[in-house]
Protein backbone atom coordinates (compact mmCIF):
# COMPACT_ATOMS: atom_id res chain seq x y z
CA UNK A 1 0.00 0.00 0.00
CA UNK A 2 1.71 3.49 -1.33
CA UNK A 3 1.31 6.62 0.53
CA UNK A 4 -1.26 7.92 -1.12
CA UNK A 5 -3.16 4.81 -0.72
CA UNK A 6 -2.54 4.98 3.47
CA UNK A 7 -3.77 8.48 2.99
CA UNK A 8 -7.15 6.84 1.70
CA UNK A 9 -7.52 4.30 4.53
CA UNK A 10 -8.13 4.62 8.38
CA UNK A 11 -4.60 4.79 10.28
CA UNK A 12 -3.06 1.58 11.44
CA UNK A 13 -2.56 2.52 14.67
CA UNK A 14 -6.10 2.86 15.67
CA UNK A 15 -7.49 -0.73 13.53
CA UNK A 16 -4.42 -2.37 15.78
CA UNK A 17 -5.74 -1.11 19.20
CA UNK A 18 -9.35 -2.02 18.41
CA UNK A 19 -8.28 -5.56 17.41
CA UNK A 20 -6.01 -5.86 20.88
CA UNK A 21 -9.34 -5.08 22.82
CA UNK A 22 -11.18 -8.39 21.94
CA UNK A 23 -7.76 -10.63 22.06
CA UNK A 24 -6.56 -11.87 24.89
CA UNK A 25 -3.35 -10.20 26.45
CA UNK A 26 -0.95 -12.94 25.29
CA UNK A 27 -1.76 -12.73 21.67
CA UNK A 28 0.07 -11.03 19.09
CA UNK A 29 -0.57 -9.84 15.66
CA UNK A 30 1.35 -9.77 12.80
CA UNK A 31 1.97 -6.83 10.83
CA UNK A 32 0.75 -8.12 7.44
CA UNK A 33 -2.48 -8.69 9.73
CA UNK A 34 -2.65 -5.31 10.32
CA UNK A 35 -2.31 -4.06 7.34
CA UNK A 36 -4.89 -6.48 5.73
CA UNK A 37 -7.48 -5.65 8.21
CA UNK A 38 -6.84 -1.89 7.55
CA UNK A 39 -7.73 -2.38 4.15
CA UNK A 40 -10.69 -4.82 4.84
CA UNK A 41 -11.81 -2.08 7.37
CA UNK A 42 -11.51 1.01 4.22
CA UNK A 43 -13.20 -1.66 1.85
CA UNK A 44 -16.32 -1.82 4.44
CA UNK A 45 -16.86 1.80 4.40
CA UNK A 46 -16.59 2.25 1.06
CA UNK A 47 -18.88 -1.03 0.14
CA UNK A 48 -21.55 -0.06 2.60
CA UNK A 49 -21.50 3.89 1.56
CA UNK A 50 -21.74 2.43 -2.22
CA UNK A 51 -25.50 1.14 -0.85
CA UNK A 52 -26.12 3.75 1.23
CA UNK A 53 -25.07 6.54 -1.84
CA UNK A 54 -27.79 4.29 -4.27
CA UNK A 55 -30.63 4.81 -1.65
CA UNK A 56 -30.28 8.66 -1.66
CA UNK A 57 -29.74 8.39 -5.55
CA UNK A 58 -33.02 6.81 -6.39
CA UNK A 59 -34.73 8.79 -3.79
CA UNK A 60 -33.39 12.21 -5.32
CA UNK A 61 -31.45 13.43 -1.97
CA UNK A 62 -28.25 14.63 -2.02
CA UNK A 63 -27.03 13.90 1.79
CA UNK A 64 -25.90 10.25 3.17
CA UNK A 65 -27.18 10.26 6.61
CA UNK A 66 -27.59 7.63 9.57
CA UNK A 67 -30.60 6.08 8.11
CA UNK A 68 -29.32 5.32 4.94
CA UNK A 69 -26.48 3.70 6.72
CA UNK A 70 -28.47 1.49 8.89
CA UNK A 71 -30.17 0.58 5.81
CA UNK A 72 -27.50 -0.13 3.62
CA UNK A 73 -26.17 -2.12 6.40
CA UNK A 74 -28.94 -4.41 6.99
CA UNK A 75 -29.57 -4.43 3.41
CA UNK A 76 -25.84 -5.83 2.81
CA UNK A 77 -26.81 -8.72 5.10
CA UNK A 78 -25.25 -6.74 8.52
CA UNK A 79 -28.40 -7.43 10.50
CA UNK A 80 -26.42 -7.88 13.84
CA UNK A 81 -24.76 -4.23 12.81
CA UNK A 82 -28.12 -2.82 11.48
CA UNK A 83 -30.07 -3.23 15.13
CA UNK A 84 -27.07 -2.37 16.92
CA UNK A 85 -26.18 0.58 15.04
CA UNK A 86 -30.10 1.76 14.77
CA UNK A 87 -29.67 1.82 18.81
CA UNK A 88 -26.75 3.89 18.69
CA UNK A 89 -28.38 6.74 16.15
CA UNK A 90 -30.95 6.99 18.20
CA UNK A 91 -29.54 7.74 21.16
CA UNK A 92 -26.81 9.75 19.59
CA UNK A 93 -29.84 12.06 17.83
CA UNK A 94 -31.50 11.82 21.62
CA UNK A 95 -27.64 13.22 22.90
CA UNK A 96 -27.76 15.87 19.85
CA UNK A 97 -31.44 17.15 20.95
CA UNK A 98 -30.19 17.46 24.43
CA UNK A 99 -27.66 19.49 23.56
CA UNK A 100 -29.25 21.76 21.77
CA UNK A 101 -31.74 22.37 23.98
CA UNK A 102 -28.95 22.75 26.99
CA UNK A 103 -26.70 25.19 24.29
CA UNK A 104 -30.49 27.44 23.83
CA UNK A 105 -30.62 27.86 27.57
CA UNK A 106 -27.07 28.77 27.99
CA UNK A 107 -27.86 31.42 25.09
CA UNK A 108 -31.06 32.94 26.89
CA UNK A 109 -31.26 32.18 30.59
CA UNK A 110 -34.47 34.04 30.80
CA UNK A 111 -35.59 31.37 28.96
CA UNK A 112 -38.46 28.70 31.17
CA UNK A 113 -37.84 31.19 33.88
CA UNK A 114 -41.12 31.59 36.15
CA UNK A 115 -41.97 35.00 37.44
CA UNK A 116 -40.66 36.11 41.64
CA UNK A 117 -43.58 34.88 43.96
CA UNK A 118 -46.03 38.29 44.64
CA UNK A 119 -44.95 38.49 48.12
CA UNK A 120 -41.56 39.15 46.95
CA UNK A 121 -42.66 42.45 45.83
CA UNK A 122 -42.55 46.07 47.61
CA UNK A 123 -45.75 46.83 48.84
CA UNK A 124 -46.23 49.93 46.69
CA UNK A 125 -45.75 47.30 43.58
CA UNK A 126 -48.26 45.02 44.84
CA UNK A 127 -50.52 47.46 45.12
CA UNK A 128 -50.45 49.01 41.66
CA UNK A 129 -50.63 45.32 40.22
CA UNK A 130 -53.76 44.50 42.52
CA UNK A 131 -55.42 47.99 42.32
CA UNK A 132 -54.64 49.69 39.36
CA UNK A 133 -55.49 53.10 38.85
CA UNK A 134 -58.73 53.99 37.13
CA UNK A 135 -58.08 54.87 33.11
CA UNK A 136 -58.79 58.16 32.76
CA UNK A 137 -62.57 58.78 31.04
CA UNK A 138 -62.19 59.15 27.13
CA UNK A 139 -63.07 62.61 25.91
CA UNK A 140 -64.89 62.53 23.09
CA UNK A 141 -65.32 66.17 21.24
CA UNK B 1 -3.07 -54.88 -53.01
CA UNK B 2 -2.37 -58.24 -51.49
CA UNK B 3 -4.47 -60.83 -49.16
CA UNK B 4 -1.18 -60.89 -46.47
CA UNK B 5 -1.31 -56.97 -46.87
CA UNK B 6 -5.26 -56.78 -45.99
CA UNK B 7 -4.62 -59.38 -42.86
CA UNK B 8 -1.64 -57.27 -41.67
CA UNK B 9 -3.24 -54.10 -41.88
CA UNK B 10 -6.23 -55.63 -40.12
CA UNK B 11 -4.29 -57.03 -37.42
CA UNK B 12 -2.97 -53.44 -36.72
CA UNK B 13 -5.77 -52.02 -36.54
CA UNK B 14 -7.07 -55.17 -34.14
CA UNK B 15 -4.08 -53.84 -32.17
CA UNK B 16 -4.34 -50.10 -32.16
CA UNK B 17 -8.51 -51.04 -30.79
CA UNK B 18 -7.39 -53.66 -27.94
CA UNK B 19 -4.67 -51.09 -26.69
CA UNK B 20 -7.40 -47.94 -26.60
CA UNK B 21 -9.75 -51.18 -24.39
CA UNK B 22 -6.63 -51.85 -22.54
CA UNK B 23 -5.65 -47.73 -21.67
CA UNK B 24 -9.22 -47.08 -20.72
CA UNK B 25 -9.87 -49.94 -18.07
CA UNK B 26 -6.28 -48.58 -16.64
CA UNK B 27 -7.50 -45.31 -16.12
CA UNK B 28 -10.87 -46.65 -14.66
CA UNK B 29 -9.21 -48.51 -12.32
CA UNK B 30 -6.65 -46.03 -11.73
CA UNK B 31 -8.58 -44.38 -8.58
CA UNK B 32 -9.79 -47.26 -6.90
CA UNK B 33 -6.78 -49.64 -6.85
CA UNK B 34 -2.93 -49.75 -5.88
CA UNK B 35 -0.94 -48.78 -8.71
CA UNK B 36 1.89 -50.98 -10.11
CA UNK B 37 4.87 -49.16 -8.06
CA UNK B 38 2.64 -49.58 -4.94
CA UNK B 39 1.94 -53.11 -5.35
CA UNK B 40 6.10 -54.02 -6.18
CA UNK B 41 7.23 -51.68 -2.88
CA UNK B 42 4.57 -53.67 -0.92
CA UNK B 43 2.63 -50.22 -0.30
CA UNK B 44 -1.00 -50.91 1.51
CA UNK B 45 -3.99 -48.90 -0.02
CA UNK B 46 -4.57 -46.27 2.86
CA UNK B 47 -8.33 -45.55 2.40
CA UNK B 48 -9.10 -42.67 5.32
CA UNK B 49 -12.92 -42.01 5.84
CA UNK B 50 -13.77 -37.69 5.35
CA UNK B 51 -14.54 -35.82 8.96
CA UNK B 52 -17.02 -34.20 7.35
CA UNK B 53 -19.12 -37.10 5.96
CA UNK B 54 -19.96 -40.74 7.01
CA UNK B 55 -18.54 -43.92 5.37
CA UNK B 56 -20.77 -46.16 3.75
CA UNK B 57 -21.07 -48.78 6.46
CA UNK B 58 -18.52 -49.23 9.54
CA UNK B 59 -17.10 -52.62 10.05
CA UNK B 60 -15.81 -52.15 13.82
CA UNK B 61 -17.84 -50.60 16.27
CA UNK B 62 -13.89 -48.91 17.32
CA UNK B 63 -14.27 -47.23 14.04
CA UNK B 64 -17.50 -45.87 14.70
CA UNK B 65 -16.84 -44.46 17.96
CA UNK B 66 -14.05 -43.23 16.57
CA UNK B 67 -16.29 -41.35 13.78
CA UNK B 68 -18.91 -40.40 16.55
CA UNK B 69 -15.94 -38.85 18.56
CA UNK B 70 -14.82 -36.81 16.17
CA UNK B 71 -18.24 -35.65 15.15
CA UNK B 72 -19.00 -35.01 18.70
CA UNK B 73 -15.70 -33.02 18.81
CA UNK B 74 -16.73 -30.59 16.06
CA UNK B 75 -20.19 -29.79 17.03
CA UNK B 76 -19.07 -28.85 20.51
CA UNK B 77 -16.49 -26.31 18.92
CA UNK B 78 -18.84 -25.14 16.91
CA UNK B 79 -21.11 -24.40 19.48
CA UNK B 80 -18.60 -22.90 21.36
CA UNK B 81 -18.02 -20.51 18.68
CA UNK B 82 -21.57 -19.86 17.99
CA UNK B 83 -21.71 -18.88 22.07
CA UNK B 84 -18.48 -16.28 21.64
CA UNK B 85 -20.16 -14.40 18.82
CA UNK B 86 -23.51 -14.65 20.33
CA UNK B 87 -21.80 -13.03 23.34
CA UNK B 88 -19.51 -10.94 21.16
CA UNK B 89 -23.16 -9.51 20.27
CA UNK B 90 -24.69 -8.93 23.41
CA UNK B 91 -21.88 -7.13 25.15
CA UNK B 92 -21.51 -4.95 21.92
CA UNK B 93 -25.79 -4.22 22.41
CA UNK B 94 -25.14 -3.68 26.65
CA UNK B 95 -21.96 -1.18 25.82
CA UNK B 96 -24.07 0.67 22.99
CA UNK B 97 -27.10 1.47 25.72
CA UNK B 98 -24.09 2.35 28.47
CA UNK B 99 -22.55 5.28 25.87
CA UNK B 100 -22.97 9.03 27.23
CA UNK B 101 -19.81 10.00 25.13
CA UNK B 102 -20.06 10.81 21.59
CA UNK B 103 -17.21 13.05 21.22
CA UNK B 104 -14.64 10.80 21.66
CA UNK B 105 -14.22 8.22 18.97
CA UNK B 106 -12.30 5.10 18.62
CA UNK B 107 -11.11 6.15 14.36
CA UNK B 108 -10.89 9.45 13.17
CA UNK B 109 -13.63 10.86 11.46
CA UNK B 110 -12.21 13.12 9.10
CA UNK B 111 -10.67 10.37 7.67
CA UNK B 112 -13.94 8.65 7.41
CA UNK B 113 -15.25 11.03 5.68
CA UNK B 114 -12.18 11.19 3.30
CA UNK B 115 -12.91 7.60 2.61
CA UNK B 116 -16.60 8.05 1.94
CA UNK B 117 -15.91 11.02 -0.02
CA UNK B 118 -13.93 8.88 -2.17
CA UNK B 119 -17.42 8.03 -3.70
CA UNK B 120 -18.13 9.96 -6.90
CA UNK B 121 -21.69 9.20 -6.05
CA UNK B 122 -21.69 10.88 -2.65
CA UNK B 123 -22.33 14.38 -2.92
CA UNK B 124 -23.25 15.11 0.78
CA UNK B 125 -22.61 13.72 4.00
CA UNK B 126 -24.54 14.41 7.20
CA UNK B 127 -22.72 15.36 10.22
CA UNK B 128 -23.92 11.99 12.03
CA UNK B 129 -23.45 9.64 9.46
CA UNK B 130 -19.08 9.67 10.31
CA UNK B 131 -20.03 9.11 14.34
CA UNK B 132 -22.53 6.09 13.17
CA UNK B 133 -19.66 4.49 10.59
CA UNK B 134 -17.01 5.06 13.41
CA UNK B 135 -19.21 2.98 15.64
CA UNK B 136 -19.76 0.14 12.80
CA UNK B 137 -15.72 -0.21 11.75
CA UNK B 138 -15.39 -0.55 14.98
CA UNK B 139 -17.93 -3.09 15.40
CA UNK B 140 -16.04 -4.81 11.95
CA UNK B 141 -13.07 -4.52 13.23
CA UNK B 142 -14.09 -6.24 16.91
CA UNK B 143 -15.75 -9.02 15.04
CA UNK B 144 -13.58 -9.40 12.16
CA UNK B 145 -10.67 -10.04 14.60
CA UNK B 146 -12.73 -12.52 16.33
CA UNK B 147 -13.62 -14.64 13.86
CA UNK B 148 -9.69 -14.76 12.90
CA UNK B 149 -8.76 -15.61 16.31
CA UNK B 150 -10.75 -18.69 16.58
CA UNK B 151 -8.86 -19.68 13.52
CA UNK B 152 -5.93 -19.01 15.28
CA UNK B 153 -6.20 -21.40 18.53
CA UNK B 154 -7.63 -23.58 15.58
CA UNK B 155 -4.29 -23.85 14.57
CA UNK B 156 -2.81 -23.82 18.09
CA UNK B 157 -0.95 -20.54 17.43
CA UNK B 158 -0.64 -17.21 19.76
CA UNK B 159 0.07 -14.75 16.56
CA UNK B 160 -2.81 -13.83 14.48
CA UNK B 161 -1.46 -13.82 10.91
CA UNK B 162 -3.21 -12.79 7.74
CA UNK B 163 -4.94 -16.25 6.90
CA UNK B 164 -6.50 -16.40 9.90
CA UNK B 165 -8.22 -13.29 8.21
CA UNK B 166 -8.61 -15.37 5.06
CA UNK B 167 -10.27 -18.09 6.81
CA UNK B 168 -12.78 -16.00 8.76
CA UNK B 169 -13.58 -14.07 5.50
CA UNK B 170 -13.77 -17.46 3.57
CA UNK B 171 -16.33 -19.30 5.69
CA UNK B 172 -18.66 -16.22 6.05
CA UNK B 173 -20.84 -15.35 2.73
CA UNK B 174 -21.71 -11.79 4.52
CA UNK B 175 -18.10 -11.21 4.15
CA UNK B 176 -17.49 -12.13 0.11
CA UNK B 177 -17.28 -8.58 -0.54
CA UNK B 178 -13.76 -8.74 1.03
CA UNK B 179 -12.42 -11.54 -1.21
CA UNK B 180 -10.41 -9.02 -3.65
CA UNK B 181 -8.66 -8.40 -0.67
CA UNK B 182 -6.80 -11.63 -0.25
CA UNK B 183 -5.62 -13.20 -2.84
CA UNK B 184 -8.10 -16.05 -4.34
CA UNK B 185 -5.64 -18.91 -3.65
CA UNK B 186 -5.30 -18.01 -0.16
CA UNK B 187 -9.24 -17.93 0.57
CA UNK B 188 -9.48 -22.05 -1.07
CA UNK B 189 -6.93 -23.19 0.99
CA UNK B 190 -8.45 -21.59 4.15
CA UNK B 191 -11.97 -22.52 3.14
CA UNK B 192 -11.20 -26.36 2.73
CA UNK B 193 -13.28 -28.39 4.81
CA UNK B 194 -12.82 -28.88 8.97
CA UNK B 195 -9.24 -27.49 9.86
CA UNK B 196 -6.79 -29.84 11.32
CA UNK B 197 -7.67 -28.77 15.07
CA UNK B 198 -10.81 -30.58 14.79
CA UNK B 199 -8.67 -33.93 15.29
CA UNK B 200 -8.12 -34.11 19.20
CA UNK B 201 -4.68 -34.56 19.65
CA UNK B 202 -3.07 -37.24 22.08
CA UNK B 203 0.02 -38.47 23.43
CA UNK B 204 2.61 -40.41 22.10
CA UNK B 205 2.37 -42.73 18.91
CA UNK B 206 2.07 -46.07 21.28
CA UNK B 207 -1.53 -44.71 22.53
CA UNK B 208 -2.86 -44.17 19.04
CA UNK B 209 -4.82 -47.48 17.95
CA UNK B 210 -4.78 -48.07 14.12
CA UNK B 211 -8.50 -49.17 13.17
CA UNK B 212 -8.86 -51.67 10.54
CA UNK B 213 -10.68 -50.13 7.24
CA UNK B 214 -12.96 -52.86 4.86
CA UNK B 215 -11.56 -52.38 1.07
CA UNK B 216 -14.37 -50.07 -0.90
CA UNK B 217 -14.49 -52.68 -3.89
CA UNK B 218 -14.15 -56.36 -4.39
CA UNK B 219 -10.63 -57.40 -5.51
CA UNK B 220 -11.34 -59.18 -9.23
CA UNK B 221 -9.46 -61.54 -10.61
CA UNK B 222 -6.20 -63.67 -9.41
CA UNK B 223 -4.01 -61.98 -7.04
CA UNK B 224 -0.87 -61.81 -9.33
CA UNK B 225 -2.82 -59.41 -11.72
CA UNK B 226 -2.89 -55.72 -12.13
CA UNK B 227 -6.78 -55.07 -13.81
CA UNK B 228 -6.71 -53.69 -17.39
CA UNK B 229 -2.44 -55.04 -18.05
CA UNK B 230 -1.64 -58.68 -18.36
CA UNK B 231 2.02 -59.33 -16.65
CA UNK B 232 4.76 -61.90 -16.88
CA UNK B 233 5.69 -64.61 -15.12
CA UNK B 234 8.56 -63.21 -13.53
CA UNK B 235 6.11 -60.07 -12.07
CA UNK B 236 3.57 -62.71 -11.40
CA UNK B 237 5.90 -64.69 -8.96
CA UNK B 238 6.92 -61.09 -7.40
CA UNK B 239 3.57 -60.64 -6.26
CA UNK B 240 2.76 -64.25 -5.40
CA UNK B 241 5.66 -64.17 -3.07
CA UNK B 242 4.26 -60.67 -0.89
CA UNK B 243 2.54 -61.28 2.27
CA UNK B 244 -1.25 -59.64 1.89
CA UNK B 245 -1.77 -56.76 3.65
CA UNK B 246 -4.65 -55.29 4.84
CA UNK B 247 -5.70 -51.81 4.27
CA UNK B 248 -5.04 -49.53 7.22
CA UNK B 249 -6.22 -45.85 8.51
CA UNK B 250 -3.84 -44.22 10.63
CA UNK B 251 -6.23 -42.31 12.96
CA UNK B 252 -4.82 -40.63 15.86
CA UNK B 253 -8.66 -41.15 18.06
CA UNK B 254 -8.19 -40.93 22.14
CA UNK B 255 -9.24 -43.75 24.42
CA UNK B 256 -12.25 -42.70 25.71
CA UNK B 257 -15.86 -43.82 26.57
CA UNK B 258 -18.74 -43.45 23.81
CA UNK B 259 -20.06 -39.75 24.82
CA UNK B 260 -23.93 -39.29 24.97
CA UNK B 261 -24.56 -37.25 21.38
CA UNK B 262 -26.72 -33.76 22.99
CA UNK B 263 -29.30 -32.84 20.39
CA UNK B 264 -27.92 -29.82 19.03
CA UNK B 265 -29.75 -26.75 20.12
CA UNK B 266 -30.88 -24.12 17.71
CA UNK B 267 -29.18 -21.11 17.63
CA UNK B 268 -29.24 -17.68 15.74
CA UNK B 269 -27.00 -17.53 12.86
CA UNK B 270 -24.24 -15.68 12.83
CA UNK B 271 -24.43 -13.09 9.85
Amino acid sequence: MDQDEQDRALPIANVSRIMKQILPPSAKISKEGKQVMQECVTEFISFVTGEASDKCHKENRKTVNGDDICWALSSLGFDNYAEAIGRYLHKYRQAEREKINHDKKYENPHINRAPPPPLLLSRVTRDKVENPPPSPPNQSG
Amino acid sequence: MDKSEQTQQQQQQQQHVMGVAAGASQMAYSSHYPTASMVASGTPAVTAPSPTQAPAAFSSSAHQLAYQQAQHFHHQQQQHQQQQLQMFWSNQMQEIEQTIDFKNHSLPLARIKKIMKADEDVRMISAEAPVIFAKACEMFILELTLRSWIHTEENKRRTLQKNDIAAAISRNDVFDFLVDIIPRDELKEEGLGITKATIPLVGSPADMPYYYVPPQHPVVGPPGMIMGKPIGAEQATLYSTQQPRPPVAFMPWPHTQPLQQQPPQHQQTDS
